[in-house]
C-alpha cells in the first residue's frame, strides 16, 4: 500500500504558544518525521501532549513558531500567495473530532459537502455540483435523500460520514482525521474504520490518523507515532511498536490499555512512566535515533545501545 | 453475597412532542452485595436512563414510571416520597458522572462540595466534616489535601475532578455506587488510574457497583457480571467470562467482533449494519432483529424470551429455542468460545425460564 516516496516532511517543527511570556507552552517541541505516499500514520499520546497541534500546524490552521513543513517538496508555511495557498489547501482536507460542532448546523448537508467544491471552483454547473453531492453521499454510505437535510437529523456516526464526505469533496491528496471515531459508539465506529479504509484503497489517500484508542490506531496505521509532552518519543511500524516498545513512556501508554479478554485483565500489570529515569547527563545529545530499520526512539547515545541490546 | 438491589419489570417512558418513546421496555436485573455488575449498549439503549431511575432523577415533568419496582434492601423505590429518597439518594445509593467538567460547581471550592453531603446526612459538625474530606481526598490520591481543600474545580485536571468526585460520591459511604461512564472523558493512563482507584475503594469499604460503558476493554477489568443492554432490554446477562468467552446473543457477537483486537490480522472490522431501533414505534419482535443476520421468521413477530445457559448466564435470542437450527457465529466469536469450552465442558441447558 505504502511507496517509500514521502508525501510530507515535517523539519523541526515548533509550535509556541504565548511565545516569549512567563506562560509559555511548548506544544510541540521540535519534532521531524515523514509521511510516505498512499500510508495511514497513527498519532497517538495523552490529551495535551500536542497531537492535534502537530496536526492543526501541518494544515497551516496555526502558523508554525519554527520549522518546516513540506508538501511534495514545497513548503507549507512560506510565504504564500491566497492563489497558491487555495491550490494547497485543495490536497490537504481534516476531519474533526466532534461531528456536532463541526458542521454549521444552519447549512443544508448539500451546501456543507459543496462548499469547498464552490470555493476551488470545481462543478462545471449546477446539475454537475449537486451530481457531486450526490455521489459523495453515496461514497460515504449515505443516500441522495439526505442532501436537502440539516445536521440536527443526522445521527453521530451519520454525521461524521458527511464530515469524511465534505473532506473528500475537492479530491485531496492527504487527509488529517483528528480523533475521527472518538466521539461514536463502538458499533459505529468499525463502520466509519471501515469506510476510511475503503477510501483510501479505492483513492490512494494518505491519512494521519490522531487518536488516543490504541487498539484502533494499531487497527488502521501503518506506522505509529507517539507523543509526550510536544516530543515524538517513539515511531515506528505498527506491529513493531505494539511488539517492542523501546521507550518506557510507549511501554507504559500500552500497559494501560485495557483489552476486551478478562483473562488478559486478570493478567495485565501497568507499568508507569517517570522521565527522572533518563538522567540525561548535561550536553548529552537526545535525539530520535534507529533502533531498528524504521523503528526510531528518542533517546541519547547510551539509552540506544541498551534499546538494541533489548530488541528482540 | 445477599442481593442488594432488584429490578423487576421496569418499564419507563418518555413523553415527546412526537409521542411516547418506550426507552426502558422490561428490565430484569439484581445486584449483589460487593459486586461490580457492568451495563454495555450502544446509546440510546436505556443504559443511563435504568440507572437514573434508581436514583429517582428522571425529569418529572415527561418521563413516567409505566410499571415494574425497583427494590432497593426490599422497599421499592418508584414508590417512595421525595423525601424519603432523599435519605437515600447520595447516602445509600450515589452516583458518578461522565463529564468531571460538568457535574462539580464552579464557584464553590472542592472542599465545601465534598463536605455538603456529610452535613446532609451524616449530620457532622464542620469541623469533623472538613476532618473527613481530608481523609477522603487522601483516600482518592489527591495529593497536598489541606491546600486542594480550599481550591476551586478549575485548578484541577480532568483525572484529578474526576477523584473529586469519587470523593462526593463515597464521602458517606454508599451501599451502591452509580457509575455512568466514569471514564470516557479521561485519557488511557488516567482512565487505568480510576479504575484502580475505584476497584481499591471497593475492596475497602465493600460497595456495590454498576457500571456503565460502552467500552469492552474497560468492562473486562473491572466487571464480575455483565448485562448487555439493547433498545430498552437486557438481551444477556452473564459472569464476565461468559459474556466474553461464550456469548449466545447475536448482538453480543457483534459488539464483540466491532472491536479490533491487538493482535488482529488485516482483516476488515466487523460492523453491526443499520441503526438502533426506534423507540417511540418499537418493532413487534426482537428489536435486534432488522440489524441481525442470523434473525429468522419469529424474531419478526415474537419476542424471545430469556433462554437459560446456566445458573448466571441468561439470553434472549431464539437462536437458543430448542428448535432453532445451529448458527456459526463470527469467526472472533468462535476463537473465544474454544477458550471458554477447553475449561468447562458443561453443555449448555436450553429452557425457557422467563415469559418477557
Amino acid at each position: 500500500m505504502s511507496s517509500n516516496e514521502k508525501l510530507l516532511e515535517i523539519k523541526h517543527l515548533k509550535q509556541y504558544f504565548n511565545k516569549g511570556k512567563a506562560n509559555e507552552v511548548k506544544a510541540i517541541d521540535d519534532i521531524s518525521f515523514d509521511i510516505y505516499k498512499g500510508e495511514t500514520l497513527g498519532l497517538v499520546g495523552e490529551s495535551g501532549c500536542g497531537k492535534s497541534t502537530t496536526g492543526r500546524t501541518i494544515i497551516r490552521l496555526y502558523n508554525a513558531t519554527d520549522g518546516e513543513v513540506l508538501y511534495n517538496g514545497e513548503n507549507v508555511h512560506a510565504k504564500k500567495t491566497r492563489a497558491e495557498l487555495k491550490k494547497f489547501n485543495q490536497k490537504m482536507q481534516m476531519i474533526f473530532q466532534d461531528p456536532q460542532a463541526s458542521l454549521n448546523p444552519r447549512m443544508k448537508i448539500a451546501d456543507i459537502i459543496a462548499e469547498g467544491i464552490d470555493i476551488h471552483g470545481l462543478a462545471k454547473s449546477k446539475e454537475d455540483r449537486m451530481n457531486r453531492v450526490y455521489s459523495l453521499l453515496e461514497t460515504v454510505g449515505l443516500n441522495r435523500e439526505h442532501a436537502n437535510r440539516y445536521p440536527h437529523e443526522f445521527s453521530g456516526g451519520q454525521r461524521q460520514r458527511i464530515g469524511i464526505a465534505r473532506a473528500l469533496a475537492v479530491e485531496p491528496e492527504f487527509i488529517i482525521a483528528d480523533e475521527p471515531i472518538s466521539a461514536l459508539d463502538v458499533s459505529i465506529q468499525a463502520q466509519v474504520v471501515n469506510l476510511l479504509k475503503k477510501l483510501q484503497k479505492e483513492k490512494g489517500l494518505t491519512y494521519l490518523f490522531i487518536a488516543h484508542d490504541l487498539s484502533m490506531v494499531k487497527y488502521i496505521s501503518d506506522r505509529i507515532g507517539v507523543m509526550y509532552f510536544g516530543k515524538l518519543v517513539e515511531l515506528a511500524p505498527a506491529d513493531d511498536l505494539y511488539n517492542n516498545p523501546m521507550h518506557p513512556y510507549t511501554q507504559s501508554l500500552l500497559s494501560a490499555i485495557p483489552l476486551p479478554d478478562p483473562d488478559y485483565e486478570r493478567s495485565r500489570i501497568r507499568k508507569t512512566y517517570d522521565p527522572k529515569i533518563h538522567q540525561y547527563a548535561d550536553g548529552e545529545e537526545v535525539k530520535m535515533r534507529e533502533v531498528a530499520p524504521g523503528h526510531f526512539v528518542y533517546c541519547s547515545e547510551k539509552e540506544l545501545k541498551q534499546y538494541k541490546a533489548l530488541y528482540k | 453475597m445477599g442481593k442488594i438491589l432488584e429490578v423487576n419489570d421496569l418499564h419507563i417512558s418518555f413523553h415527546t412532542f412526537a409521542g411516547e418513546v418506550q426507552a426502558i421496555r422490561g428490565v430484569n436485573f439484581e445486584l449483589n452485595e460487593g459486586e461490580t455488575l457492568a451495563i454495555v449498549g450502544e446509546s440510546g439503549s436505556g443504559k443511563s436512563v435504568t440507572t437514573k431511575s434508581i436514583m429517582r432523577l428522571l425529569p418529572k415533568h415527561n418521563s413516567e414510571f409505566k410499571a415494574g419496582e425497583i427494590l432497593f434492601e426490599g422497599k421499592d423505590i418508584t414508590k417512595m416520597s421525595e423525601k424519603e429518597m432523599q435519605k437515600i439518594r447520595g447516602k445509600e445509593i450515589s452516583m458518578i458522572f461522565q463529564d468531571p467538567m460538568t457535574s462539580l460547581n464552579p464557584t464553590m471550592t472542592v472542599g465545601k462540595q465534598i463536605m455538603e453531603p456529610l452535613l446532609k446526612h451524616q449530620k457532622l459538625s464542620k469541623h469533623e466534616a472538613k476532618k473527613r474530606v481530608i481523609e477522603l481526598l487522601k483516600l482518592v490520591g489527591i495529593p497536598k489535601a489541606e491546600i486542594r481543600f480550599k481550591q476551586y474545580p478549575h485548578q484541577f485536571s480532568g483525572g484529578m475532578r474526576q477523584r473529586v468526585v469519587i470523593a462526593i460520591a463515597l464521602a458517606c459511604n454508599p451501599k451502591i455506587l452509580i457509575a455512568d461512564e466514569p471514564t470516557t472523558a479521561l485519557d488511557v493512563t488516567i482512565q487505568a488510574q480510576i479504575l484502580e482507584l475505584m476497584k481499591d475503594l471497593q475492596k475497602k469499604i465493600n460497595t456495590s457497583i454498576i457500571f456503565i460503558t460502552h467500552d469492552l476493554g474497560v468492562v473486562a477489568n473491572v466487571a464480575d457480571r455483565v448485562a448487555v443492554m439493547y433498545g430498552g432490554k437486557i438481551v444477556e446477562v452473564g459472569t464476565v467470562d461468559e459474556i466474553f468467552y461464550n456469548p449466545q446473543h447475536p448482538y453480543t457477537w457483534g459488539l464483540i467482533s466491532s472491536m479490533p483486537s491487538l493482535d488482529a490480522e488485516d482483516e476488515e472490522l466487523y460492523a453491526i449494519p443499520g441503526t438502533p431501533p426506534d423507540l417511540l414505534n418499537p418493532p413487534v419482535g426482537d428489536a435486534f432483529a432488522a440489524r441481525n443476520e442470523y434473525a429468522m421468521k419469529i424474531d419478526l413477530e415474537k419476542q424471545p424470551p430469556m433462554f437459560k445457559i446456566s445458573d448466571t448466564h441468561y439470553a434472549a435470542t431464539w437462536l437458543l429455542h430448542p428448535n432453532a437450527p445451529k448458527v456459526e457465529p463470527p469467526t472472533a466469536v468462535k476463537k473465544r468460545m474454544r477458550k471458554f469450552h477447553n475449561e468447562t465442558d458443561s453443555t449448555p441447558s436450553k429452557e425457557v425460564v422467563k415469559n418477557v
